[in-house]
């Protein structure tokens, strides 16, 4: 495992992405709330690019006691990215397909040196 | 949606008997393999534009050189099995590849008065969500909505046009109609109205 060069972190904005290539992998990298996310950007359905759609907040139910909904609201707290191809929905901080947990993108981890950031792969 | 393999299941017997190979449905990861393909292209930089540059020359190294111009045909036959070889032997980590740079939502300045509308907008989604329905007046409602129905509107006209709704706005199908129903009905308009002067006006 090497760590190879992606960008300089300050041209790395808060919600923007790269998708790199690294040999034969390629690879979305994220930068949610000053942290850098990267996954695998083959999506586990039909192989669609994952890491390419829409990024959006998880959609939670307000429950009242008696369990009837008060509606649904985003939850600001989680952030799932959306494959633009048939809309599997993958949690950003795990890679976890949201209506099945089983199904995890291959995740890779990022190095910050300074002003650098590094892909491991 | 029935599931592909609640279809298959469904499909009669005499349809699952190998069919003769030129009608042969590719399986689900070749299709993927040819759709990806199709989008990619061969674009210098591309994977594919890697491989045939492998085959075309013996010595490239699979991971690495990438024509920049069209390189002249080599005898394939030649090409393709020297190339995977040296494909082997290649020494170091792949380089990193930039395909695509995608950027987040642009940060807007926030003018006070969006400041106050956004503060708005969370207090009476939280009383909403408190199960207290009568926060807003019906007076102040009916004021605000007036309010930004004509401000909406209004940029709208001025060509400042934007969605409506935020993309993480939780707003359902059923909000909206009603909402649309009930503004329809104060202003007296009826639906195919709406239709006819969107129709006539292009919106
Ligand atoms: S390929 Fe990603 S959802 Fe189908």
């Amino acid at each position: 495992m090497a760590e190879q060069f992606v960008s300089k972190a300050s041209e790395f904005k808060d919600g923007d992405r790269q998708i790199i290539r690294l040999g034969e992998q390629e690879i979305g990298i994220f930068k949610h709330e000053g942290k850098f996310y990267a996954y695998s950007n083959f999506c586990l359905h039909q192989g669609g690019p994952a890491c390419e759609g829409l990024t959006i907040a998880g959609v939670k139910e307000h429950l009242r006691e008696d369990k009837t909904s008060a509606g649904l609201y985003f939850d600001e707290a989680s952030m799932h990215f959306v494959c633009p191809w048939h809309g599997y929905e993958y949690d950003m901080f795990t890679g976890e397909q949201v209506a099945d947990r089983k199904l995890k993108l291959k995740k890779y981890e990022i190095v910050q040196k300074g002003d650098e950031v590094y892909v491991v792969a | 949606m029935s599931s592909p393999k609640a279809a298959a299941k469904a499909a009669p017997k005499a349809a699952r008997k190998p069919a003769p190979a030129i009608s042969a449905e590719p399986s689900k990861s070749e299709k993927a393999a040819f759709l990806k393909a199709m989008m990619e292209g061969i674009k210098p930089g591309s994977l594919a534009a890697q491989k045939s540059a492998a085959k075309k020359e013996p010595g490239a190294r699979l991971l690495g050189k990438v024509p920049k111009t069209k390189a002249s045909p080599a005898p394939k036959a030649a090409a393709a099995k020297p190339a995977r070889t040296s494909a082997k032997k290649a020494e170091g980590a792949p380089k990193v590849e930039i395909l695509r740079k995608i950027s987040g939502a642009a940060g807007v300045a926030r003018t006070p008065e969006s400041e106050r509308a956004f503060a708005l907008a969370k207090e009476l989604e939280a009383a909403l969500a408190d199960g207290k329905l009568d926060l807003i007046q019906p007076p102040a409602m009916q004021a605000l909505m007036g309010a930004l129905c004509k401000v909406y509107s209004a940029n709208e006209d001025s060509g400042n046009r934007y969605p409506i709704l935020a993309g993480r706005a939780a707003v359902t199908g059923t909000d909206v109609m009603i909402v649309c129903g009930a503004l329809l009905k104060a202003v007296d308009l009826q639906v195919f109205e709406l239709g006819m002067w969107q129709s006539w006006a292009g919106r």
